[in-house]
C-alpha cells in the first residue's frame, strides 16, 4: 500500500463540488461524493461502489470522487477498496456520501517480491523479512547491505572494518552455516541472481528469504539466504524528477587514552627496573600524539539525480548518483559514480519487454589497517602503530625526514608516514544488462524469458616507496598490481500458470536457468625502483621483477525449477518448490542436486470463529522445510591435479609437476536442511503486528580438510577435502510493530525486531577439535580459537588469567609462565603441572552473541518527522588483541594498563607488573563483553507544505539532519565493538564464518552528521 | 503473429547455454590427457627429484637427521625433534620425520606418474624407454632411503586410483620392497644412457652404482663385486674419474666439471617453491663466522674426537674440517676481522657455540648462494660417488676373500687423500696441501673394519654414515663408551629402525605393528 500512496501524494485533493440533479419527487435518486483513505486522508482512485444485493456499481475516479443513481432510499452503498476495510451504508435521504475508509492492515495485500515472481504478503507461507525504501534512505550508506542492519530479525550485518571507506560488507542470515565456504546470502537483483547490490536510493523493495520454503528456489546457492532487491521502475503519468543529496560530517568516536611522552619515560624506566636494567629511559624531547595525526575530520557526499515517468507503453526510470567519502583516517577516501536505469515496455496486449542497465565505477584509496603481520613486526598498520609509537619522538627529524623505527620494541615504521606515503588504491567497475520478455501465451499463462550479463573488473595497486624503510627501505619500493575481472551470463526462461479453481486459487511455475562465470586474474609485483614517482604504474622500470601469476576459472551451473502455490478459500496455503541444479563445479559422481521444500500456511483469522474478532485482526500460522544447498566447490577443486613446480635442478631452472590432489568425484556441496515455524498476528485491526518465528537449521555435509588420508599416497595438496561436518544453527525471531498513535497531526509508530541464535558445531573430521588463528603472525602464536563438537563456532582458546601473582606460594591450581615473580599474570594450570604449557590451553570466551536486535520509533507532527533507531546486540565477546600488544612493554600503553598495573605497593589488582613475563599470550585478560547499545541513528525530517512549493513547480520538498553512531553504550574498552580481524593468513570469505570476535587495529566506526535534502519535481 | 517470432527468437537465444557441465581447466594440469611427449614425461620426472631437493628431504630435513644420528656429528641445539634424533630419544611425533616422510612419498608418487603417463606416450619403446627410466631410477632412489630408515613401508608403483584401498593398505616387507628397487634399477640400468649432460641427470652408471650400493646393503657380496666392478672397469665409458683434489668436491664453483660425482643433487643458488633449497651450510657453520653473510647456525657439529682421532697429515680432514675461523669480536666494522682457533670459537658468545672444529664440506665454497648465512647455495650434493663405487667393490672383495682387488680399491681412494691441493682454512686463508704420506697404503690382509673405516672418513658427513653403521650393526661400539661421541646410554638395537609417523599410524591402522622399541 505504501507504494501506492505516496504515488497518490502528488495529487491535491481539490475541493469536491456537489451538484444535485433532480429532487426526490422520483424515488431514483443519484449519490456523489469522495472515497479518502484513513489516516492519510488522501483520495482513493479506483474504488468499487455497488448497491447492495444489485449489480448496479460505480468506481471513484481520479480524485477519489463518484456518482451512482439508486433506486430508492433503502438502497445500501458497500464501499470497497482493496486493502481496506469495506463500509456499508445506507443511503436514506442523503445525497452526498463522503466515505473514509479505513486501511484493513489483516489483508496485507502488500505485494512481496519472491524467487521468479511475486505473492501477495497474506499467501506467504516463508520467512520474509521486507525492509522499506525509507529505512534503507534512512541515512546515507555506500552499500545499501548496511542500511539492512537491525532492520530484519535474524539478519546480521557488519563492516569488515569499522568505518573504512569502501570497506566490504558481511552480511549473515541466521548464523554461520558453513565452516569453509561463504556464509553470504546469495543477493538477486531484479532476477539477476548473483548481481552486485545497487545503490539503496534505487531501491524500492528488498526482501530477505530466510527459510528453506522461500530460498529453496535458489536451490544449491540457498543456504545462506537470499537477498531479493527490486530496483525502481517508471510509473504512467507526468515525468519525475528527483534529486537527493546528502552532506556528512564525519568524526571518530573514540580514541584510546594513551600515556604523553613523560609518562611514557615513566612507563619505560619502570619496565627497566623490573628487568633489572639500571640505566634511564633517554627520553626524547617531542611530545606527539599520534592519534591526533592520523586521525581527521571526515565527510561524505552523496548526490542523486533520477527521472521517471512513463506513457501508457514505455515508463523509464533513470539515475545518476555520486557518492564520495573522505575517511576519518588520512588518506584514506572512496569515490564512486552510478548509473541506473529501466525501461519497460508494452509491446501489445500480450507482450512486455524491458531492459535494465546498471554501471558503476568506484575508486578506493586505502589505508593500511588490521595488518596481519606479514610486514615484520605488523609495522604497517596505521591504527595500531599510533597507539604504539613512542609518544617522545617528533614527527620528523631535523632534517625533514620521518623519524623512524621506534625507540622500544620491534623497529617499525613511523604511523603517520605509513598512512601518508603508502599507496592503495583498489578501481571496481561494475557492468550489468539484464533484458526480459513476458508473454501472456494464453489466457493465466505467462511465459517469461530473461538474459543479462553482467561484469566486473577490479585492479587493485599497492606501492610501497622506500621512505618506508622498515616495509621497503631495504628492496628500494615495491609495487604489486592485480587485476580480477568476473564475467557472468545468465538465461532464465519460466512459464507462470494462475487459476482459479472454485474457492481455490492455484499458481504453477516452471522454468529453466543457464548461468555461466568466467573469472580471470593476473598478478604481478616487482621490487627495486630508483624513484619513488612510479607509484605502482612502472613495472618495467624496477630491477627486481617477481614472479607473475595469472589464472583463469569457469563455473557454469544449469538449472530446472518449478513451484506450485495453493491456496483454498482463502484459509489453507500450500507452497511446494524444487529446484534441480547441476554445476560444472561440483563432482564427477554428484554433477546434479535436487533441493525440495514444502510449507503449509493457515490463516486462522479467515476462519469463522475468529473472523468477526474485533481483537485479532490476523492470525496465521506457517511451517515449512526444505533443503538448499552452498556451492562451497571451488572451481576444478574436485579434480585430479598436478602442481607445477618451478624447481631448481640440473644447473638450471626447470618447470616440473608432481601430483597435488587426486581426483574427489564424490564431493558433494554442502546441504542446509531447515525447519521453520512461524506465526503471523495482528491486533486492533493490525495496529500490532507481531510476527515469531523458530528455526532449526542442520547443515551437513560441510567440506573440510580430510586429515584421514595419509601421507604417503604423495599428493603434495596440504588441503584434501571431504563432506565431513556438520553445524546445527537454531534461533528465534520476533518482529513487532506497533502504530501507537494515529492522528491527523501527530502519530507515533514502533518496529522492533529481536533474534536469538545458537549454534552448535554437531560434527568435524574424526570429532577432533580444529585450531585456528586469527592473531598478526608476529604475535607468532597458532591457536587462538577453536570448533569444537557440542560448542558453538569460534570459542577463544588459551589461558584462563587467574589475576596477579602476589610472590610465594602459587595460589592453587594456578602457575606463571616460565620465570614468573611477583607481579606476572597468574594462570589457570589446567593439567596440575606446576607450569603454564600447551596443555593449560582451553576455551574463554565466545564471540557468538546472544541476540541481536534494533528498535526504531517514529514519530510525526504535522510536517516534521522523527526516527529513532537503536541498534545493538548482546552477549558475544572480544578478544583485544590490540591491548594485547599495548600490554606487551614494548611500546606504548593506555593510561589504564599503566596507572593501575601492579607494583610492590599497589597489588590489590587485575594487572600485571608492567614489564611482566608475558608475550602476547592468548589468554582471557584480553578478553572483554562487547555486548552494545548504539543510537544508529536519529533524524528529522521537514516536508515543507504544499501551498509553499506548489508555486516554485515543486512536488515535494524535504529537508533531513541525521546522526548517525551519537551514542554506543558498551563495556568494552577498545575503539569500537563492532569488530571484524581475521589475523595472518585470513580472508574476508572464509575466516568471516570461524573468526569472530577479534579486535586488531580495527578502522573505527565513525560518528556522522548528515544534511539532506529531497526534492521533487 | 509477430510477438510469437520475437519469443522464438528469446527463446532461441536464451537456450544457447545447454552444457555438459564437464570442467576443462585452463592453466590447470590434471593427469589425464596430459602425458603426450617424452617431453611430458620428462617434465614429471624432474617434478620428482625436485622433491630431493626440497628443505624437507636433502635440503636439510633427512641430510641433518642422517647426520645427527651418526657417531660423527653430535648436536648443538635443543630443539626436541633434533634432541630426539641425536640421542636416540625419537618418538613417532619427531618433527623430522614427520618432514621427509611425505616429501620423500610425494617423490615417489611423481615417479609413478611419469612411469604410468609413458604407456600413453605412443612413440616406440627406444625413444621413450631412457627418459621412463630416470623415474625408476627416481623411484629405487627414494624407496632404498625409505627402506634403510623405516624396514617394512607402504609400497605404492602405480598412481593412485583408490584413494580408500590405498590409505587403508598394509606395509610391505622390506624383501620384497628391495625386491622392486632392484628391478626398477635394472630397468633404469637397461635404458638410462652411458653418460649425461649433467650429474643431477640418472645414467646408466648411477643405476649401476646404486645397484651395488643395494646388494652391499643386502650382504649379496658377489652381486655388488661384479655390479661395483662393472662401473670401474667401464669408467671410461662411463665418463668417471675420482677428482685430483679432493677440496674440488666441496667447492660450488667447480664441481660441475668434476667427473666424480655420479648422481647428485643439484642446488642453483635459488629458492625454488614450495622450500626446495638447501640449508646444510648454516646448520653445520659456526656461529659468529665472517663469512656466507652471517656466518653459520652452529647446530650439526662433530664432537672433538672426530677431529682428534683423524690423522693430520690426511688432506681429507683439513678438507672436512674447519679447526680456525674469523670473527668480528668487537663488533665493530672498522676493525679488522681476527682469526681464532677452534678452541676459542665460543668467542660468539652463542649459547650453543662449540670450542671444536666445525664441518667445512659444505660452508668453505658455497658461493654463489641466494639467502644469507649460505642457504640456496650452488653445492652439487654427490649421492654416490666414484670413490664410494670403489670402497663398495673393495668391501665385496673383502667379504669375497678377494684380498688383491680390496687393497686395489681401497688404496686408490687412500690415494687421492695423499695428494693434496689447493684448498683454503676456515680463517679464509688459502693454502696449498702438498702431497703427503698419510694416509699411506694398506697393505696385507684388508679387513671389513678398514673399508669401513675408509668409508667413515671418504664419505664423512655426506648421510652415508648412518646407513654404514644400520646394515654393519656398529652401534654397540660407535655408541659406545669408547665411541667418537662417548657413550649414548639412550642407544639400542631398535634404534637401527625409525618408527613410522604416528599420525599415518592413526589414519591408517593397518600400517600397525609400529616398528618394535617406540
Amino acid at each position: 500500500m505504501q507504494k501506492q500512496l505516496k504515488f497518490i501524494k502528488m495529487k491535491w485533493v481539490p475541493l469536491v463540488v456537489f451538484i444535485l440533479f433532480g429532487l426526490a419527487l422520483n424515488a431514483q435518486q443519484t449519490v456523489t461524493g469522495t472515497v479518502v483513505s484513513q489516516p492519510e486522508g488522501l483520495p482513493l482512485p479506483g474504488a468499487n461502489i455497488l448497491v447492495k444485493g444489485t449489480a448496479t456499481g460505480a468506481t471513484t475516479d481520479f480524485d477519489g470522487n463518484y456518482t451512482i443513481v439508486v433506486q430508492n432510499s433503502d438502497a445500501v452503498l458497500v464501499f470497497s477498496y482493496i486493502g481496506f476495510v469495506p463500509q456499508d451504508v445506507t443511503v436514506g435521504s442523503k445525497t452526498v456520501i463522503d466515505v473514509t475508509l479505513a486501511e484493513d492492515a489483516s489483508q496485507l495485500d502488500e505485494i512481496v517480491v519472491v524467487g521468479y515472481g511475486t505473492r501477495k504478503k497474506s499467501d506467504i507461507t516463508g520467512a520474509v523479512s521486507s525492509v522499506k525504501s525509507e529505512e534503507l534512505n534512512a541515512f546515507p550508506v555506500l552499500d545499501a547491505a548496511q542500511a539492512l542492519q537491525g532492520r530484519a530479525a535474524g539478519v546480521v550485518v557488519q563492516s569488515n572494518n569499522g568505518g573504512e571507506p569502501g570497506a566490504p560488507i558481511n552480511i549473515k542470515i541466521r548464523g554461520n552455516t558453513s565452516i569453509n565456504a561463504s556464509s553470504s546470502p546469495l543477493i538477486v537483483v531484479d532476477g539477476f541472481v548473483g548481481a552486485t547490490m545497487p545503490q539503496s536510493n534505487d531501491i524500492e523493495s528488498l526482501e530477505v528469504l530466510k527459510d528453506a520454503s522461500a530460498t529453496a528456489i535458489y536451490g544449491s546457492r540457498g543456504s545462506n539466504g537470499v537477498v531479493l532487491v527490486t530496483t525502481k521502475k517508471g510509473k504512467t503519468g507526468k515525468i519525475s524528477i528527483e534529486l537527493n543529496s546528502t552532506y556528512a560530517v564525519q568524526s571518530i568516536s573514540n580514541q584510546i587514552d594513551l600515556l604523553n611522552a613523560d609518562e611514557f619515560a615513566d612507563y619505560q624506566n619502570q619496565i627497566r627496573a623490573n628487568n633489572g636494567v639500571t640505566s634511564a629511559y633517554p627520553q626524547g624531547t617531542a611530545d606527539t600524539d599520534w592519534q591526533d595525526l592520523i586521525y581527521k575530520s571526515g565527510s561524505t557526499a552523496n548526490h542523486q539525480l533520477s527521472f521517471s515517468g512513463g506513457s501508457d507503453n514505455i515508463n523509464f526510470y533513470a539515475s545518476g548518483n555520486y557518492f564520495k567519502q573522505d575517511g576519518v583516517l588520512v588518506n584514506s577516501d572512496f569515490e564512486r559514480l552510478t548509473f541506473l536505469s529501466n525501461i519497460d515496455a508494452k509491446v501489445s496486449d500480450k507482450l512486455k519487454l524491458g531492459l535494465n542497465l546498471f554501471g558503476s565505477r568506484g575508486t578506493k584509496n586505502g589505508a593500511a589497517t588490521q595488518s596481519n603481520g606479514s610486514v615484520s613486526a605488523g609495522g604497517d598498520d596505521v591504527i595500531t602503530l599510533a597507539m604504539r609509537y613512542a609518544p617522545d619522538q617528533p614527527l620528523y627529524n631535523t632534517d625533514g625526514s620521518y623519524t623512524f623505527g621506534n625507540t622500544v620494541g620491534d623497529p617499525v615504521d613511523n604511523p603517520y608516514a605509513v598512512a601518508t606515503e603508502r599507496i592503495d588504491e583498489t578501481k571496481t567497475d561494475n557492468f550489468r544488462v539484464n533484458f526480459y520478455a513476458n508473454y501472456d501465451i494464453i489466457e493465466d499463462l505467462t511465459f517469461k524469458t530473461t538474459y543479462g550479463f553482467s561484469t566486473q573488473n577490479q585492479t587493485r595497486g599497492i606501492y610501497l616507496p622506500s621512505v618506508l624503510v622498515q616495509t621497503a627501505g631495504a628492496e628500494s619500493g615495491r609495487a604489486s598490481v592485480e587485476q580480477d575481472k568476473s564475467t557472468t551470463m545468465l538465461s532464465e526462461n519460466y512459464l507462470t500458470y494462475t487459476k482459479e479453481l472454485g474457492k481455490g486459487n492455484l499458481t504453477l511455475l516452471a522454468g529453466y536457468s543457464y548461468q555461466k562465470t568466467v573469472s580471470e586474474n593476473f598478478y604481478s609485483e616487482a621490487t627495486g625502483f630508483i624513484s619513488d614517482n612510479f607509484s605502482f604504474y612502472g613495472l618495467s622500470s624496477a630491477t627486481n621483477i617477481l614472479q607473475p601469476d595469472s589464472s583463469i576459472s569457469e563455473v557454469e551451473i544449469q538449472s530446472q525449477f518449478g513451484r506450485v502455490n495453493y491456496d483454498y478459500d482463502d484459509k489453507y496455503l500450500l507452497t511446494a518448490t524444487i529446484r534441480r541444479d547441476g554445476a560444472s563445479n561440483f563432482s564427477e559422481n554428484e554433477k546434479y542436486a535436487l533441493f525440495p521444500s514444502a510449507a503449509l500456511g493457515w490463516k486462522v483469522s479467515s476462519e469463522d470463529f475468529l473472523k468477526e474478532s474485533e481483537t485479532i485482526s490476523n492470525l496465521k500460522l506457517r511451517v515449512s522445510y526444505g533443503v538448499t544447498g552452498n556451492p562451497s566447490i571451488g572451481a576444478y577443486e574436485s579434480l585430479a591435479r598436478f602442481e607445477t613446480l618451478y624447481a631448481s635442478s640440473n644447473g638450471g631452472t626447470v618447470s616440473a609437476i608432481t601430483p597435488e590432489q587426486a581426483a574427489n568425484p564424490d564431493l558433494k556441496w554442502e546441504s542446509s536442511y531447515q525447519t521453520n515455524l512461524g506465526l503471523d498476528l495482528g491486533f486492533f485491526n493490525n495496529r500490532v503486528t507481531l510476527s515469531l518465528d523458530y528455526y532449526d537449521i542442520d547443515t551437513k555435509d560441510l567440506i573440510l580438510t580430510n586429515n584421514t588420508i595419509t601421507e604417503y599416497l604423495g599428493y603434495t595438496g596440504d588441503d584434501i577435502l571431504a563432506n565431513i561436518g556438520e553445524i546445527n544453527n537454531t534461533g528465534f525471531e520476533v518482529a513487532l510493530n506497533t502504530r501507537n498513535i494515529t492522528n491527523e497531526n501527530f502519530s507515533w509508530s514502533t518496529d522492533f525486531n529481536i533474534a536469538f541464535n545458537k549454534n552448535e558445531v554437531v560434527s568435524l573430521a574424526n570429532d577432533a577439535d580444529l585450531f585456528f588463528d586469527a592473531t598478526p603472525s608476529y604475535f607468532s602464536h597458532d591457536r587462538s580459537y577453536v570448533l569444537r563438537v557440542g560448542e558453538e563456532v569460534g570459542l577463544f582458546w588459551g589461558y584462563d588469567y587467574s589475576g596477579v601473582y602476589q610472590g610465594g606460594a602459587l595460589p592453587s591450581g594456578t602457575a606463571t609462565l616460565a620465570g614468573g615473580v611477583a607481579g606476572d599474570p597468574l594462570f589457570a594450570d589446567l593439567d596440575g603441572s606446576g607450569d603454564i604449557t600447551e596443555a593449560d590451553r582451553g576455551t574463554i570466551g565466545n564471540p557468538n552473541p546472544d541476540y541481536t536486535f534494533g528498535i526504531t520509533n517514529n514519530f510525526s507532527y504535522k510536517n516534521f518527522d522523527v526516527s529513532i533507531f537503536f541498534q545493538g546486540s548482546q552477549g558475544g565477546d572480544i578478544f583485544n588483541l590490540t591491548n594485547s600488544q599495548l600490554s606487551n612493554g614494548d611500546a606504548n600503553t593506555t593510561r589504564d594498563n599503566f596507572y593501575s598495573a601492579w607494583t610492590p605497593t599497589n597489588t590489590d589488582t587485575n594487572t600485571p607488573r608492567v614489564g611482566n613475563n608475558s608475550n602476547r599470550e592468548v589468554s582471557s585478560r584480553f578478553v572483554e563483553d562487547g555486548s552494545y547499545i548504539r543510537l544508529k541513528n536519529i533524524a528529522i525530517g521537514y516536508n515543507f507544505p504544499q501551498e509553499l512549493i506548489e508555486n516554485l513547480g515543486i512536488d515535494n520538498l524535504r529537508l533531513t539532519l541525521s546522526a548517525q553512531n551519537l551514542l554506543t553504550i558498551t563495556d568494552y574498552s577498545g575503539l569500537d565493538p563492532e569488530v571484524n580481524y581475521f589475523g595472518a593468513g585470513g580472508d574476508n570469505n572464509t575466516s568471516a564464518n570461524t573468526a569472530q570476535g577479534f579486535d586488531f587495529g580495527n578502522y573505527p566506526t565513525v560518528k556522522s552528521v548528515n544534511f539532506s535534502l529531497n526534492v521533487k519535481f | 503473429m509477430k510477438s510469437y517470432k520475437i519469443l522464438l527468437l528469446l527463446i532461441g537465444v536464451s537456450v544457447f547455454g545447454c552444457s555438459d557441465l564437464e570442467e576443462e581447466p585452463v592453466g590447470l594440469l590434471s593427469p589425464e590427457g596430459f602425458f603426450q611427449t617424452t617431453g611430458d614425461i620428462q617434465t614429471a620426472v624432474d617434478g620428482s627429484l625436485t622433491h630431493a631437493i626440497n628443505e624437507m628431504f636433502w635440503g636439510r630435513k633427512l641430510s641433518v637427521a642422517l647426520m645427527l644420528r651418526s657417531d660423527m656429528v653430535a648436536l648443538a641445539s635443543n630443539e626436541t625433534r633434533r634432541v630426539e634424533m641425536d640421542e636416540f630419544t625419537t618418538l613417532a611425533s619427531n618433527g623430522m620425520i614427520s618432514e621427509f616422510w611425505p616429501k620423500t612419498y610425494q617423490g615417489i608418487a611423481a615417479a609413478n606418474q611419469a612411469i604410468a603417463g609413458a604407456e600413453d606416450v605412443g612413440v616406440a619403446d627406444e625413444i621413450k624407454n631412457p627418459v621412463t627410466a630416470q623415474a625408476y631410477f627416481a623411484r629405487a632412489f627414494y624407496y632404498f632411503h625409505l627402506v634403510r630408515l623405516f624396514g617394512d613401508v607402504p609400497y605404492i608403483d602405480a598412481p593412485i586410483t583408490d584413494v580408500d584401498a590405498a590409505t587403508s593398505m598394509s606395509r610391505t616387507p622390506a624383501s620384497e620392497v628391495y625386491a622392486n628397487i632392484i628391478s626398477d634399477l635394472e630397468f633404469a640400468k637397461a635404458w638410462l644412457p652411458n653418460t649425461v649432460t649433467s650429474r643431477a641427470i640418472p645414467s646408466k652408471a648411477a643405476a649401476s652404482s646404486y645397484l651395488a650400493l643395494v646388494y652391499l646393503t643386502m650382504e649379496e657380496w658377489q652381486l655388488a663385486y661384479d655390479e661395483s666392478t662393472e662401473v670401474i672397469n667401464n669408467a671410461g665409458t662411463y665418463n668417471l674419474a675420482l677428482e685430483s683434489n679432493f677440496q674440488n668436491l666441496f667447492d660450488a664453483s667447480v664441481i660441475d666439471a668434476s667427473l666424480e660425482p655420479i648422481f647428485a643433487l643439484d642446488y642453483n643458488n635459488f629458492e625454488a617453491d614450495d622450500n626446495a633449497y638447501d640449508q646444510i651450510a648454516p646448520m653445520t657453520g659456526i656461529r659468529g663466522d665472517v663469512r656466507n653473510s652471517g656466518g653459520g647456525w652452529s647446530i650439526a657439529v662433530p664432537s672433538l674426537e672426530v677431529y682428534t682421532t683423524w690423522d693430520a697429515g690426511d688432506y681429507r680432514r683439513a678438507v672436512s674440517l674447519d679447526d680456525t675461523a674469523k670473527f668480528d669480536d668487537d663488533n665493530d666494522p672498522e676493525t679488522p676481522d681476527v682469526e681464532y682457533p677452534y678452541t676459542q670459537f665460543d668467542v660468539s658468545a652463542h649459547e650453543f657455540a662449540k670450542n671444536v672444529p666445525y664441518i667445512a664440506k659444505y660452508t668453505r665454497f658455497p658461493e654463489p648462494f641466494a639467502r644469507a648465512n649460505a642457504r640456496a647455495t650452488s653445492h652439487n650434493y654427490s649421492m654416490i660417488r666414484y670413490a664410494e663405487v670403489l670402497l663398495i667393490a673393495a668391501e665385496s672383495a673383502v667379504e669375497l676373500g678377494n684380498n688383491a682387488s680390496a687393497l686395489n680399491y681401497v688404496n686408490q681412494v687412500r690415494a687421492r687423500a695423499r695428494m693434496g691441493g689447493e684448498t683454503m682454512t676456515g680463517a679464509s686463508v688459502a693454502v696449498t696441501v702438498a702431497p703427503s704420506t698419510v694416509p699411506a697404503d694398506l697393505t696385507g690382509t684388508v679387513t671389513v673394519a678398514d673399508v669401513l673405516e675408509e668409508r667413515r672418513l671418504e664419505l664423512a658427513f655426506e648421510g652415508k654414515r648412518w646407513y654404514d653403521i644400520v646394515r654393519r650393526q656398529l652401534g654397540g661400539v660407535a655408541f659406545g663408551t669408547s665411541g667418537l661421541e662417548g657413550a649414548k646410554s639412550n642407544f639400542s638395537s631398535t634404534d637401527y629402525l625409525l618408527p613410522l609417523p604416528e599420525d599415518e599410524l592413526e589414519r591408517n591402522p593397518n600400517l600397525l605393528p609400529q616398528n618394535p622399541g617406540y
